[in-house]
């Protein structure tokens, strides 16, 4: 429970842990691996769009107030930007109506290098045990933080982990991966909402928190589809790695949703309502 | 092509909204899942009516249908003189403007029938058993632009075809099934997708046939994720695309028969992998079939495209396929190679060949490996290859490697063959498909494993928008187009007479 009740703490810069109510689901109740196709998912594919000192959801309308981020999908995100803006705008992703924005701090490699991401690939699924059919497209405008940009020690793995490609084994820091194999940060969102605020600045009121047992708690009773972000690193030695946001263990990440908002509903409903995998990814 | 997205965002507002109520208002007796989704009519795609002879809906009985390509071997055409009553029958644009809209009107049974002109819009198919039919194949072109995803994407309706019409510039795929028992695509043309031409993933019971796929940077074809599949892939032309075909985790019943597979990247590559259900790929059917040319340097192409780059067909990590009667030349590396896949991060574990026969829908089920090591290398095992007339290959004509395993253990087996060169030498003696075989398993060796080492030396992917690529042909349309009844995906695949099949006439 200490350990949870720290990474509340923890988290409160990315404005995601608060409540006592909601302290059971501040992660997952198991990592989220496995082949796909087990369940319903539809995804993008997203190159980089650009890297900047901003972040938009935690320092809005601060350029430069934020340590570096990679950001992936939406073009035309700023620290500054409305969401009324990137509506329509350019995206990095191949899916080429998803023009929501995602972003996670960067590698760097010992010498405080940057470690440029390949691409990054995000899963829409149920959470694990979330029925399927009674999912909720996430309302226009939401954004969520997952993971903690200032934790001390290690995340839970359920939150924020690592891996070698797209194997199913994961680690709570990067280790050493066999052959030519990329590199692969995961983070995984919450899953249930409130059902009234896009946002929420305080740590002690979140707005999102993590299904358990294939249920959300009363206080967050909306289920919206688990969002897991794949960031991919060209293969690269382990030892001494860290992120722009301090310690290798402070791995978090951000979405904007600014989908085009009848393509997301259509993909909730088309693909996750009814059991479908509407596409999958290769490696 | 300018298009508002206003309407579109109001509506996607309000449809959350309502999903939202649904979900909070405590009512445990409408869940939101079993409400059809909300109609589309108020907002409809991004569609430009056909720009193309807009002034007036087609004639049914006017134009080239019924004039071209009655090849003779599709004798399941209908041709009743049609319904003139139109009972059933949809037209896009007279009835509704957009083919989405017409979809979403119809009931199973339905015949969607489109006239000429290029649609842009990216089509869900969420009704069972409709038949969706451009009256000309050649001008009906719906065109994402590269921006749209999915030129027609079926989702878990059963019994769909699509038959007639072009799909250009989608994002993705040009047609695509998934999660569906019955599907066919018939006379279908795909040109410059970001994934795949002609798709069907998790889904059984169906064929692609008379179709032409090109410019796709995965495969041209593909069909994954199915055993027993029961499809039929028959008389369809894949070019410059990364992977002529490509199907992940298939087979059983599943054949690949008098088509013609040339200047892709490479050819036929069956695969096997944990990434996805149901592995590994097996049973595949390859008969009767023109591979040539496959080391084309300048298409788009998947990591994967690259790796296989130069061979025609080669069945990567695939076990039982049957390889028989081809025609096979031209190609950097093999004719016809058996190889390995070393799947580095697996998901889960390999199998044993006990459980090979389990279909697809019971082996889903199954739970993953605790301890997954870091790397699984599946073999080719037990396939035969038999009767093919193999030329002109760089490294081997027929050819079979691992990584280290004993291949004289695998159980493949090469007979009848016509052919120059082999990997490991004397191949055909040293596993005939009757008989004992003898040898040394070990002279003239492929040394697959370098291949690996290689891909960074092949020329580099094409971005699928830029690809230098073969004028999109005229092709032959399916007979009596604006006229044959609809013919929904309840009687496929096809029969095919494998024993009449003989090797093609080369080109």
């Amino acid at each position: 429970m200490a350990g949870v009740l720290a990474l509340s703490a923890a988290l409160s810069s990315c404005g995601v842990v608060g409540t006592a109510d909601a302290v059971a689901n501040a992660a997952p109740d198991a990592p989220i691996n496995g082949p796909q196709g087990r369940v319903p998912q539809f995804i993008a594919s997203c190159a980089v769009s650009h890297f900047a000192f901003d972040d938009p959801i935690v320092h809005p309308g601060h350029a430069g107030a934020s340590h570096q981020h990679v950001f992936f999908g939406n073009e035309a995100v700023t620290a500054s930007v409305g969401y009324d803006e990137l509506l329509g705008a350019p995206t990095t992703c191949d899916q080429r109506l998803d023009t929501a924005s995602y972003w996670t701090p960067v590698l760097l490699d010992p010498r405080g290098q940057r470690i440029d991401p390949t691409g990054a690939v995000a899963y829409y699924r149920p959470g694990a045990g979330v029925d399927h059919t009674t999912l909720v497209p996430y309302p226009p405008d939401l954004k969520m933080v997952a993971g903690d940009a200032e934790a001390d020690g290690e995340q839970p793995l359920s939150v924020v982990a690592w891996s070698c490609g797209v194997s199913a084994v994961r680690s709570v820091v990067p280790t050493e991966c066999p052959g030519r194999s990329t590199l692969r940060l995961l983070v995984t969102f919450p899953d249930c909402w409130d059902g009234e605020r896009t946002w929420t600045a305080s740590p002690d009121d979140r707005h999102v928190v993590y299904s358990s047992a294939g249920e959300c708690p009363d206080s967050h009773p909306v289920p919206i589809p688990q969002l897991q972000l794949a960031v991919d690193h060209p293969p690269v030695d382990p030892d001494g790695l860290s992120l722009s946001s301090g310690a290798i263990t402070t791995g978090h990440g951000d979405f904007w949703n600014a989908w085009d908002q009848d393509k997301l509903v259509n993909e909730v409903q088309n693909c996750l309502h009814r059991g479908i995998t509407c596409n999958v990814s290769a490696n | 092509m300018t298009v508002s997205t206003r309407p579109r965002r109001i509506v996607g507002l309000a449809a959350t909204l309502a999903l939202v109520a649904a979900a909070c208002g405590g009512d445990d007796d409408s869940p939101v899942a079993t409400d059809p989704p909300p109609a589309t009519e108020a907002a409809p795609d991004p569609t430009d009516p056909p720009d193309e002879d807009d002034d007036e809906p087609v004639d049914p009985d006017d134009g080239d249908a019924g004039d071209a390509g009655d090849d003779g071997d599709d004798g399941d055409d209908g041709g009743d003189g049609g319904d003139t009553g139109r009972s059933g029958i949809i037209e896009v644009p007279a009835d509704h403007e957009t083919i989405q809209a017409a979809v979403d009107a119809a009931e199973p049974g339905d015949l969607i029938l489109i006239a000429p002109g290029v649609y842009h819009e990216a089509v869900d198919v969420t009704t069972d058993e409709l038949t969706i039919r451009g009256v000309d194949r050649n001008e009906v072109v719906l065109d994402g632009e590269f921006e749209l995803d999915n030129g027609i994407r079926v989702l878990g309706a059963n019994g769909v075809a699509v038959e007639n019409m072009t799909a250009v510039n989608y994002s993705r795929n040009g047609f695509y099934w998934t999660g569906v028992q019955g599907f066919r695509g018939s006379y279908l043309t795909s040109y410059r997708t970001g994934d795949y031409g002609i798709y069907a993933f998790d889904s059984t019971d169906g064929q692609f046939e008379h179709s032409y796929a090109a410019g796709s940077a995965d495969a041209g074809y593909y069909i994954g994720q199915c055993f027993p599949c029961n499809a039929v892939i028959f008389d369809v032309i894949s070019e410059h695309n990364g992977l002529g075909y490509s199907g992940t985790n298939a087979g059983g019943n599943l054949l690949i028969v008098n088509s013609t597979f040339r200047n892709n990247r490479a050819g036929i590559v069956p695969n096997t992998g944990s990434y996805q259900l149901c592995y590994p790929e097996r049973e595949t059917t390859i008969v009767g079939n023109t591979v040539h040319s496959n080391n084309q340097p300048d298409t788009p192409a998947i990591s994967v495209a690259l790796l296989a780059m130069g061979n025609g067909i080669l069945p990567a990590g695939g076990v039982r396929n049957t390889i028989e009667r081809n025609l096979v030349f031209d190609h950097d590396r093999t004719g016809i190679g058996l190889v390995p896949f070393l799947e580095e991060n697996p998901n889960d574990v390999i199998p044993p060949p006990e459980d090979w026969d389990r279909p697809c829908d019971e082996q889903r089920l199954d739970p993953v490996a605790d301890d997954v090591p870091e790397s699984l290398l599946w073999d080719p095992s037990e396939n035969r290859v038999v009767g093919n007339v193999v030329s002109e290959s760089g490294e081997a004509d027929l050819a079979v490697a691992s990584a280290g395993t004993d291949l004289s253990t695998l159980g493949n087996c090469f007979s009848d063959n016509t052919f120059t060169t082999t990997a490991p030498t004397e191949l055909e003696t040293l596993a005939p498909c009757d008989g004992e075989g003898s040898g040394d398993w070990t002279d003239g060796d492929l040394e697959v494993i370098r291949w690996l080492g290689e891909v960074e030396t092949r020329p580099a992917a094409v971005d699928y928008r830029e690809a230098a690529l073969p004028e999109r042909p005229v092709l032959d349309n399916m007979p009596d187009a604006a006229s044959a009844p609809a013919r929904p995906a309840v009687d496929v695949p096809m029969t095919i007479d494998l024993d009449a099949i003989e090797v093609p006439e080369r080109p």
